[in-house]
């Protein structure tokens, strides 16, 4: 049981930091410009 | 044979002019637009490269444009035909952006119609390097973020002679790695790689290594990047995805965030991956040429901490004093060696001094002293902790201001540091400052092999009494000065030397928050009024605030 809840738990720790995640990297795709130079 | 330099549409535009392989004139695009590593084609360089050789456009017999635009242009159209969905609006941009960025359109249409000759962007590194060396056998290593395909280069330099060895192609680039954990971090790539150098000794190199390393991999001498964590193929708003994030576990910082030890650790972790890597290119430099002399080029060579450590397997280093993509409008005007002074900027008239003092009056005082005197007086007030702006002859070319265009202060006085970050320049507290220090004496108060006028090579400091200008890691960014190389700061470092006994000066550029580095002296002027910069010295004339206030 504990080990399921433990999974479970994991699991859902990975997708709220997936959505922290991609949340930052949305935002810093706003900022003009965040990159090297390649083009 | 009158040349004319010109290097643009990346980073730090920049113009030269040379007469029979003298360099007369140079100097960067952002001295003029007030935009720091401006990219736009360099008419105001060129204007003023121009004037300072006295000819006109119609005089140049050549000009050298610093890389191919045929071969980047194959190497974008085949990165984006890679995924031509997802790069359909960047190709589009792209291709208009080309049409404006002809450099035999731009020249045309500023009266030139004579031969233009395009070199690798690699090789006009290359050259920037080896030819102001003192070398005439060396090992030439480039690495930057990218130029046409090329990112790293592995070249041999004999007599009057560059031949490539060995070459590493895009997207494998150690650079935009380097770049792209700057953005990570929340900093501006191409600006904010400094801060990640600067922020690397208070983290834990340890912390994020081996993660790092899961991006690289080694073969047949070449390093391979593993694309799947980065966008550089495909995006222009954005350097990584999802995927590095997941790897490091770790969000990426946007600039307004708090700085916090995750952040220090990794920058720690980048600052010794890249150690390792670049060790890697220079023993394979060393492997490929026998040299015992290496020449290093391309902007990563900024990267003071690891330029030292190429003593490893060299015994003498050169590194310009630009060697970012500024430099290679000097480096592709030579074909031969030639000494270059970093010193190719504009001056200024000292009557232009004397008119603006008197403009100024209602709110700064201006004193003409004599050499002697200026230099006694000088070095009294920074020994009594004085703040000086030091404004003198041509400006510098390339990053760093070296004694022409300087913030100068004590580097004894623990707390100067943090005046400096934080009231003069309004920076980050936690980035260091550099020494400049007699030549002669340098061996007595810094562990160095060779001279280093340019500043580009970090170093374990022998002594504890100049923290304003140590890193918390006890290294100094330093700079050694002869009298050749420029007399006046020269001989105020002397005189320092006199009075205290350690010829050493803490030198920051003469710039505050966000500006480019001083160029003109009204520029000097309405800065000093605007700062908490005790006093200002432009040529001879002593300047100070009327009643000591700062105007903001």
């Amino acid at each position: 049981m504990g080990k399921i809840t433990d999974s479970i738990k994991e699991k859902l720790e990975k997708i709220k930091a997936s959505k922290e995640y991609q949340k930052k990297i949305k935002e810093l795709k706003k900022r003009d410009p965040f990159v090297y130079k390649n083009f | 044979m009158i040349k004319l330099g010109i290097s643009a549409f990346y980073h730090d535009s920049a113009a030269c002019v040379t007469i029979d392989n003298n360099v007369i004139a140079a100097t960067e695009e952002e001295r003029f637009s007030g935009v720091k590593h401006d990219s736009t084609f360099p008419k105001n360089s060129i204007k003023w490269c121009l004037s300072k050789a006295k000819i006109k456009l119609k005089d140049i017999n050549e000009v050298h444009w610093y890389e191919s635009p045929e071969k980047k242009d194959h190497r974008v159209s085949t990165t984006f035909a890679k995924k031509p969905f997802r790069t359909f609006f960047l190709n589009r941009k792209y291709k208009k952006s080309k049409k404006s960025q002809n450099p035999k359109d731009i020249l045309e249409s500023m009266g030139y119609t004579g031969k233009i000759i395009y070199h690798d962007h690699h090789y006009s590194h290359a050259a920037f390097s080896y030819y102001t060396s003192n070398f005439n056998n060396s090992a030439i290593l480039t690495v930057d973020g990218v130029g046409e395909w090329e990112t790293t280069t592995i070249s041999i330099g004999n007599g009057n002679s560059i031949e490539q060895l060995e070459s590493i192609n895009f997207p494998n680039s150690l650079g935009m790695l380097y770049s792209t954990v700057t953005s990570f971090l929340g900093f501006k790539p191409n600006e904010g790689e400094y801060k990640v150098m600067g922020l690397a000794p208070y983290g834990n190199p340890d912390v994020y290594l081996e993660k790092l390393e899961k991006v690289f991999n080694w073969n047949n001498g070449k390093y391979i990047i593993d694309q799947k964590y980065f966008t550089w193929e495909y995006s222009d708003k954005i350097m990584f995805n999802k995927k590095l994030c997941q790897l490091l576990e770790l969000p990426p910082r946007l600039p307004e965030d708090t700085l916090t030890q995750d952040h220090k650790d990794l920058a720690s972790s980048l600052q010794r991956l890249y150690e390792q890597e670049f060790l890697k290119l220079v023993r394979r430099a060393k492997d490929l040429t026998g040299s015992e002399n290496l020449c290093l080029g391309g902007g990563c060579a900024y990267n003071g901490v690891a330029n030292a450590l190429a003593y490893k397997y060299f015994k003498s280093i050169h590194i310009p004093f630009a060697p970012s993509d500024a430099g290679s409008a000097i480096g592709v005007c030579l074909d031969r060696h030639t000494k270059v002074s970093p010193y190719l900027g504009p001056e200024y008239p000292s009557l232009y001094t004397k008119v603006l003092v008197k403009y100024y009056s209602n709110k700064i005082v201006g004193f003409r002293l004599s050499d002697d005197k200026l230099i006694k007086t000088v070095a009294e007030l920074l020994n009594s902790q004085k703040i000086i702006a030091w404004y003198q002859g041509r400006m510098e070319f390339g990053a760093r201001a070296l004694g022409n265009r300087s913030i100068l202060a004590s580097p004894m006085n623990p707390k100067m540091r943090e005046k400096l970050n934080y009231v003069i320049k309004k920076r980050e507290g936690f980035r260091p400052f550099a020494p400049s220090v007699l030549e002669d004496k340098a061996h007595l108060f810094f562990e160095i092999k060779e001279p280093v006028p340019y500043m580009n090579q970090v170093v374990k400091a022998k002594v504890d009494f100049l923290p304003a200008a140590t890193h918390i890691d006890g290294t100094c960014r330093v700079q050694t000065v002869t009298r050749k190389q420029n007399q006046r700061y020269y001989d105020l470092l002397d005189e320092i030397g006199r009075l205290t006994g350690i010829p050493v000066l803490l030198n920051t550029s003469f710039n505050l928050k966000d500006q480019t580095i001083t160029q003109d002296p009204k520029e000097a002027i309405k800065r000093f009024i605007s700062s908490d910069i005790d006093f200002l010295v432009i040529g001879n004339y002593l300047i100070k605030k009327q009643n000591g206030k700062n105007y903001r």
